[in-house]
């Protein structure tokens, strides 16, 4: 009894990690770690047993899934370039150009969509969007789109849904970087007599590109791997890796099959990941070398 | 003459861009909640103010239904990710293994469908019926993912003096971990729980694969119905959902948790 109360004490903290560490194995680790080994596994009826085989793998890269991937690839790509876009000139505005009184409104009200369920943000832009819906309606009364023009369904509607559910995701982390550079950087830029323009091609941009690839993933994974916005205003025309999963998990109930395409679609993103780190770590590097070369 | 005016488009420019990105992420929202006030079931004409929506929608079981089930997923996945959440950055701080955290990431960074794929699993293969238990389970996966690092972000700032004076006064680690760790600590519990029950109470992913044919939690039913095409019911839930987590948004950026989360990405 004293023996079991002193491994006690001793090892308590031991004992405390674990339920939290054996429920991340259970139920994240372990489950992958089977399903990647499912998908190397054939069933023959022949043998009536199972044979190693790479045949899912060969057949991720039949036209019709190949071509999923690759639009969702495309999607999540073309996505977080937009919201780059939008989101550069707006995290910038908050960082510099607004009082920090006013800016935690600003924030709060930025974040607050992209908070609520994103069925429900769908939902919004569904109603908005739709044949007799409120846009279509304002628009044909402006006289711009003929009577029941189609909004919806096509992939200008489905990257409208990506980027106004994922935009905050690429405005924070910009926002971040810029708000905590330091202004006598700044200063000292202007004193060495770059105008605005030098300053901020040479200092701001290059300080703030850790946000912006932040960003980038925040954004890129999650589209990537989104189901509910094409499958709600996309209607069925378009075909991604996510609603591929659906499909093979939900309703063919081709598991192996789905193991694999879960697996690609997992080494893509973790591809995706190391590059982006890897294209940060040269970007240093080089412009390390281009400062050193100055210098001499 | 030329240099003034660009220099006016740009200054001009900026705030016109973040308007439009204002108006974009709102449109749809405020045009949505404005027609859960309609009369009628048309959607697109203005018939006069009506509650009678939302009365509805207290009348239709199966969305109280919903919603209780997402309630008691959504507290359920709080309290157990909060508690394993907070031994384990403890646990692991004090056994100078803390870099055993970064096994936690991977539940922000994967797309949730994989965790959803990957419970589903689980449940499958040891033949336990979906539900309830799959639910907790998938966001508390998700839930750690977010509690962990908020913890810890606290608790190695905390300074290390306090526990390493209360231990050589000769308290045990139970007792420190109660009487010391724990008050300090209460903050990032407190916005670490909150986060955890909007995301949970906000997934659809994971509660879409794992939710079962016998239960339904909000999201999944909402997504249900508007499967069927526009309702103004929808609208009216979709307006209570908003109301409801928009308080909740409140309250954690007034106790600054998602600068945390941000800093930590």
């Amino acid at each position: 009894m004293k023996f079991i109360r002193k491994l006690f004490t001793e090892e308590t903290a031991f004992i405390f990690s674990c339920p939290a560490f054996l429920w991340e194995f259970l139920f994240l680790y372990l489950p992958l770690t089977a399903l990647a080994m499912y998908s190397f596994f054939v069933y023959s009826p022949v043998l009536q047993k199972f044979t190693f085989s790479i045949h899912y793998y060969l057949q991720v890269l039949d036209t019709l899934y190949f071509r999923a991937i690759l639009n969702s690839l495309i999607l999540a790509s073309a996505t977080a370039f937009v919201c780059f876009i939008i989101a550069y000139p707006v995290a910038f505005f908050l960082a510099m150009r607004i009082t920090p009184k006013y800016r935690s409104f600003f924030l709060f009200t930025l974040i607050l969509p992209s908070w609520t369920s994103l069925v429900i943000q769908i939902y919004a832009w569904f109603f908005l969007l739709e044949k007799e819906g409120f846009l279509s309606q304002i628009l044909y009364t402006l006289g711009i789109l003929p009577q029941s023009a189609h909004l919806l369904n096509n992939y200008f509607s489905i990257m409208v849904g990506m980027v106004s559910c994922f935009l905050p995701f690429m405005i924070l982390p910009i926002y971040v970087t810029l708000d905590k550079m330091d202004p006598e950087l700044l200063e000292a830029s202007a004193d060495l007599g770059a105008n605005r323009t030098d300053t901020f091609k040479r200092v701001i941009f290059p300080l703030s590109l850790p946000g912006v690839y932040t960003g980038f993933l925040l954004v890129f994974i999650p589209v990537f791997g989104e189901f509910a916005i094409p499958s709600m205003l996309g209607g069925s025309t378009y075909v991604f890796w996510g609603s591929l999963i659906v499909d093979k998990f939900l309703r063919a109930r081709d598991w192996p099959f789905g193991a694999a395409l879960a697996i690609v679609g997992i080494m893509l993103i973790v591809l995706i990941i190391l590059s982006f780190v890897m294209i940060g770590r040269l970007m240093t590097h080089l412009r390390t070398i281009k400062v050193v070369k100055n210098k001499n | 003459m030329v240099e003034e005016n660009k220099k006016l488009f740009l200054r001009l420019m900026q705030p016109l861009i973040v308007g439009f990105t204002y108006l974009f992420l709102y449109l749809p929202i405020i045009v949505m909640v404005l027609f859960s006030f309609n009369k009628t079931k048309v959607s697109v004409h203005w018939e006069g103010f009506s509650l009678c929506w939302y009365k509805q929608l207290f009348q239709t079981p199966e969305i109280l239904d919903a919603l209780q089930v997402s309630l008691i997923v959504a507290l359920f996945a709080t309290i157990i990710s909060v508690v394993l959440g907070t031994l384990f950055v403890v646990a692991s701080v004090w056994r100078k293994s803390g870099y055993l955290s970064y096994l936690f990431h991977a539940n922000i960074i994967l797309p949730e469908i994989i965790m959803a794929i990957g419970i589903l699993s689980v449940f499958t293969f040891f033949q336990i019926p979906l539900g309830y238990l799959s639910l907790i389970t998938g966001h508390t996966v998700i839930g750690l993912g977010f509690v962990i690092p908020i913890v810890r972000a606290r608790f190695v700032e905390l300074d290390p003096i306090l526990t390493e004076a209360s231990l050589d006064l000769g308290a045990s680690y139970t007792h420190t971990f109660k009487k010391v760790l724990l008050p300090l600590l209460m903050p990032s519990l407190v916005s670490s729980a909150l986060l955890v029950f909007t995301l949970s109470l906000d997934d659809f992913m994971i509660a879409f694969f794992c939710s079962g044919p016998k239960v339904q939690t909000l999201s999944v039913y909402v997504y249900s119905m508007i499967k069927g095409g526009v309702d103004p019911t929808i609208n009216a839930i979709s307006a209570l959902f908003l109301l409801f987590s928009s308080l909740l948004v409140l309250i954690l950026c007034s106790l600054r948790v998602i600068d945390q989360v941000m800093s930590h990405e």
